[in-house]
């Protein structure tokens, strides 16, 4: 885990995170904001501003690529940098989530 | 121009389009509705119903084709896309229950918008520091002395025109990083 560079990418913003999630499918922009509504429970929305950047961010990084464009429409996935991104957030978060859990009951 | 539209002319600073997306809102409410925009700072805007409208800027410079995908992205999410002025994107979407009104919906991503004009920003203070004769000391009488010194002055005005605008923009910056 140290040896890769995508420490440098951590941690992700809310809205990234959840951006990259969807993604584990080919995905375009509106299908993206959609689910991450729904996969959130409607906590995280995802505006197209905000999505727009993220994707040229993160294309740019190639931790997304394009699979499809149509109707104007781009779709996009993980690439396996992407996955390993996203593998490494999740395990920092649940070494959060465990170190919460530890001193939930002095709260 | 007919009788149904109007034309304006104001002046919004870069960390001000909070302010200039309240201003169109308000207008809409009085029935003139954003029908372009146009270098420079001109506005113009079309009778109608008064409705409430509100609108939201982006900061997008891209070639045409890229255009296309971006403004498809805004109209799936229901935005209406307006215009461009020097590369700042109009948008408008009419206010209904549960619907989102912010096409930016994270402070990082807002912040990305402010930190997408400071390079040109910055290109521009320092081709300023570059091509100005400010470093020229010159004696009277020196045939073009007046000339000069004039393009002296001017060039300084627009150097110091654009250090406010990158310090403001920079504390508007910090300002959000804050909340």
């Amino acid at each position: 885990m140290l040896r890769d560079d995508t420490n440098k990418y951590l941690p992700l913003t809310e809205s990234t995170y959840y951006i990259m999630m969807t993604l584990v499918e080919p995905l375009h922009g509106y299908a993206v904001m959609k689910k991450v509504d729904e996969i959130s429970k409607g906590t995280v929305k995802v505006g197209p501003g905000t999505l727009y950047g993220a994707f040229t961010a993160l294309e740019k990084e190639e931790l997304i690529v394009k699979v499809k464009e149509e109707n104007r429409r781009k779709s996009y996935v993980l690439t396996p940098k992407g996955k390993n991104v996203l593998m490494n957030q999740l395990k920092r978060l649940e070494i959060m989530t465990q170190n919460g859990l530890s001193v939930i009951d002095m709260l | 121009m007919a009788e149904n539209t109007i034309r304006k002319i104001k002046w919004f600073w870069p960390w001000q389009d909070e302010q200039e997306e309240a201003w169109l809102r308000s207008m809409s409410q009085k029935g003139w509705h954003l029908s372009s925009v146009g270098l420079p700072c001109i506005y113009r805007f079309r009778a109608g119903e008064p409705r409430d409208y509100v609108y939201r800027l982006d900061y997008q410079t891209f070639p045409k084709k890229d255009n296309q995908e971006y403004q498809q992205l805004f109209r799936d999410a229901g935005w209406e896309y307006i215009g461009e002025m020097s590369a700042w994107q109009y948008f408008r979407k009419e206010v209904k229950e549960e619907e989102t009104l912010e096409i930016f919906t994270d402070v990082e991503s807002k912040i990305a918008k402010y930190k997408r004009i400071l390079p040109f920003l910055w290109l521009f203070w320092i081709i300023l520091i570059v091509v100005s004769p400010i470093g020229i000391s010159i004696d009277n009488p020196y045939p073009w002395w007046g000339a000069i010194r004039a393009t002296q002055v001017f060039t300084l005005l627009i150097w110091l025109f654009f250090t406010y605008v990158i310090i403001k923009l920079t504390l508007r910056i910090r300002q959000l990083k804050r909340l």
